[in-house]
């Protein structure tokens, strides 16, 4: 079934149709709030608003432009406010003096399939580079494409690429153990 | 390689994105040199993660519920326009209703002719309460033809 008619039947109020847009996207959109996220738990929670949000604001979506891309620029947004969180969440607990802490996913039954992002990729990547390197290796976007979602200019987007790529092949040149994926 | 040093230069010593961005489409997008320094899409594809598990059926669980939630707990599913389909007992009920409606209906309209016919009357009375004439009170003869509607009001100045 046609993207745009599956559109018109959510805005219809048919819930099949939403159904089918959250199968088409989640596999897409998990993918890459885990590359911006680095965890499961987080991606699953950023999808689930994901969905919540373009049902809610499917209204606004102007046809004229990539329903993926307005889907990814929403899940965008939504994994800088979980990064957020979890940064303010982090200082509180540098506040109450604690070392480690105990991150429990979300969701237990799934969490033995979960794969995270190699530590290094967190550590070195800024979040918009990550977004700019996961949907330019994953997806194919241009620079134009990427800054469409990043709600930047092409060559601010070109900029984030070149730089993750480039740290990338630093990381890959060292011979990181740490960059082994699973 | 001087033109590629030269760049690099250029593009650590000015750190505006819009320049750097420049930089990047005219140079080193098109440098085989440049581009041997940084990684490959099967490169970056190898440590991303590249296709997220099928959740679908859980996302959808949880989407679902907290749209349920929001919506009061009207049930999402049910929005859709189904054919009415109806029982015997749902025909009786109707049929009572209907015939409820026709009496009062009927009622009403009788209650309706009423007030018209009396509404009606209304400009068939005549009255006159003070006629000046000169800015004095008239001397008035009010005349009606036997047998006629008609009403004749005849007013001349007081003597």
């Amino acid at each position: 079934m046609d993207e745009q008619e599956l559109i018109a039947g959510c805005l219809r109020g048919r819930m099949e149709d939403f159904r089918m847009i959250v199968e088409r996207y989640s596999a897409p959109a998990m993918a890459l709030a885990m590359n911006i996220l680095g965890n499961r738990a987080d991606a699953e929670d950023a999808c689930q608003e994901l969905f919540i949000q373009v049902y809610r604001h499917l209204k606004s979506y102007d046809k004229d432009r990539s329903f993926k891309n307005w889907v990814y620029t929403i899940l965008y947004r939504r994994c800088l406010d979980q990064l957020k969180k979890r940064r303010r969440s982090a200082e509180l607990v540098k506040k109450m003096g604690r070392e480690t802490v105990l991150v429990t996913p979300a969701n237990p039954g799934h969490s033995h399939s979960a794969r995270r992002l190699p530590s290094d990729l967190m550590d070195k990547l800024k979040a918009k580079e990550r977004t700019a390197l996961s949907l330019w290796a994953n997806e194919g976007y241009t620079a134009g494409e990427i800054g469409e979602v990043l709600l930047c200019s092409a060559s601010t987007a070109r900029v984030y690429l070149f730089q993750a790529r480039k740290k990338i092949k630093k990381l890959l040149e060292q011979g990181d153990v740490s960059l082994q994926n699973g | 390689m001087s033109r590629c040093k030269t760049v690099k230069f250029f593009y650590d010593l000015v750190p505006l994105k819009p320049w750097r961005g420049l930089l990047i489409r005219r140079h080193i997008e098109k440098c085989p040199r440049c581009l041997a320094g940084l990684a490959s899409r099967e490169e970056a594809g190898s440590l991303l993660v590249q296709e997220g598990a099928n959740i679908a059926d859980f996302l959808w669980t949880e989407v679902e519920k907290a749209l349920l939630a929001e919506s009061g707990g009207e049930h999402v599913k049910d929005r859709t326009i189904r054919p009415v389909v109806m029982r015997p007992r749902g025909w009786a009920v109707a049929a009572i209703l209907l015939l409820i409606f026709i009496a009062g209906f009927l009622l009403f309209k009788d209650f309706r002719s009423d007030d018209v016919s009396s509404a009606a009357a209304v400009p068939a009375r005549f009255e006159l309460e003070y006629v000046r004439v000169g800015g004095q009170p008239a001397n008035t003869v009010v005349y009606q033809p036997q047998g006629s509607d008609m009403i004749i009001v005849w007013a001349g100045k007081s003597p």
